[in-house]
């Protein structure tokens, strides 16, 4: 039986669908057959981060409404083998899903796939109860920022309060992520630091991101950056991965290389 | 504090500021929230109350000191 991850956010823009596209690629690539969900209904993106835009044919909505087969919708990665991809439709009416298809859908999933990644949409309607409604486990994302930290916050709230686990009285696993840190900044004092948001989140972290411009250039071609063995945003994904599957890995070292002058002062 | 930070003064830190600030907002954010069984469970008391004594209002806060979530009662009586 697979589990269901949920990657969610609050706020729009943080990262949501660049971090779940690396993870995803990232757990098929240590062994796990994956599929990535996206769950952002009628703003359809995870399939350009993953590079399968051009193999659309069926959605998730498709699959719920049985105008086609599960089979017929899932799109294999290209190049990792156990990693499949099922798109969000396009529709613009909010409302199509309904709990009781998406709860079936995640059932028939959860018997063939290891593990269930939901790509949440943002906010907090509809379409964002929907992908916390199942989950076993959730990965929040936040920016180093007062609004994104502001709106983790609210988040992790919902999913404590309206999560399918929650009211059977369970507790829907919950780590924070924390992406695009500017070590330099951190350290001037003008961007709150790791230990500042895991204080306000109350919540175990599971990796950081450092900001990197490659993982732009890897968007742009559509091959997550994770594949790239030299970015260090890649690999921090890769041990992003290795620690939801329970390994304990050693966390980046993002601290700033200290010149000579304020090394004699420090 | 660092010598050359004693020496040359320390910049205010912005991050500082907006920790500070995120704090405030969210404890108040959280209070109001979090507990979306507030009102229902307000009116619930009131009525066993009732059977015993004169009330005039309940108020009910709650707050969060490290692990330990906390909700405080005050009843007013008539």
């Amino acid at each position: 039986m697979g589990i269901v991850i949920t990657v969610t956010s609050g706020k729009g823009g943080v990262g949501k669908s660049t971090t779940l596209a690396n993870l995803a690629v990232g757990l098929a690539n240590e062994g796990k057959k994956v599929v990535a969900v996206d769950f952002d209904i009628g703003l359809r993106n995870l399939d350009m981060l993953l590079g399968l835009e051009n193999r659309i044919v069926y959605n998730v909505i498709d699959v719920m409404e049985g105008k086609c087969n599960l089979s017929q919708a899932l799109i294999n990665d290209k190049h990792s083998k156990s990693l499949y991809f099922l798109p969000a439709s396009q529709t613009n009416d909010k409302n199509i899903l309904d709990k009781q298809k998406v709860k079936e859908l995640i059932e028939t999933l959860k018997k063939e796939f290891d593990i269930i990644l939901l790509d949440s949409p943002a906010g907090i309607e509809g379409g964002f109860e929907h992908a916390i409604a199942f989950a076993d486990r959730a990965l929040i994302i936040s920016t180093p920022d007062v609004s994104s930290v502001r709106d983790a916050d609210r988040v992790i709230g919902i999913i404590d309060a309206k999560s399918e686990k929650a009211q059977k009285g369970e507790e829907v696993e919950k780590h924070v992520i924390i992406n695009r840190i500017k070590p330099e900044m951190v350290e001037r004092g003008d961007m709150l630091s790791i230990d500042d948001v895991l204080n306000i989140l109350a919540l175990p972290l599971i990796g950081v991101v450092p900001d990197c411009e490659k993982v732009i250039s890897s968007t742009n071609l559509g091959d997550p950056i994770i594949r790239d063995m030299k970015a260090l945003s890649g690999e921090a994904y890769r041990r992003i991965s290795k620690r939801i599957l329970g390994e304990d890995v050693e966390f980046l070292d993002l601290s700033v290389k200290k010149g000579f002058f304020k090394r004699m002062f420090a | 504090m660092s010598l050359f930070e004693s020496l040359f003064g320390k910049k205010s830190s912005t991050a500082h500021v907006a920790r500070d600030r995120l704090k405030l907002v969210l404890a108040h954010e959280r209070a109001s929230n979090a507990l979306p069984y507030m009102e229902q469970m307000k009116e619930e008391i009131m009525e066993v109350i009732k059977k015993y004594t004169q009330v005039k209002d309940i108020h009910i806060s709650s707050r969060n000191n490290q692990n330990i979530d906390v909700l405080e009662m005050e009843i007013i009586l008539k």
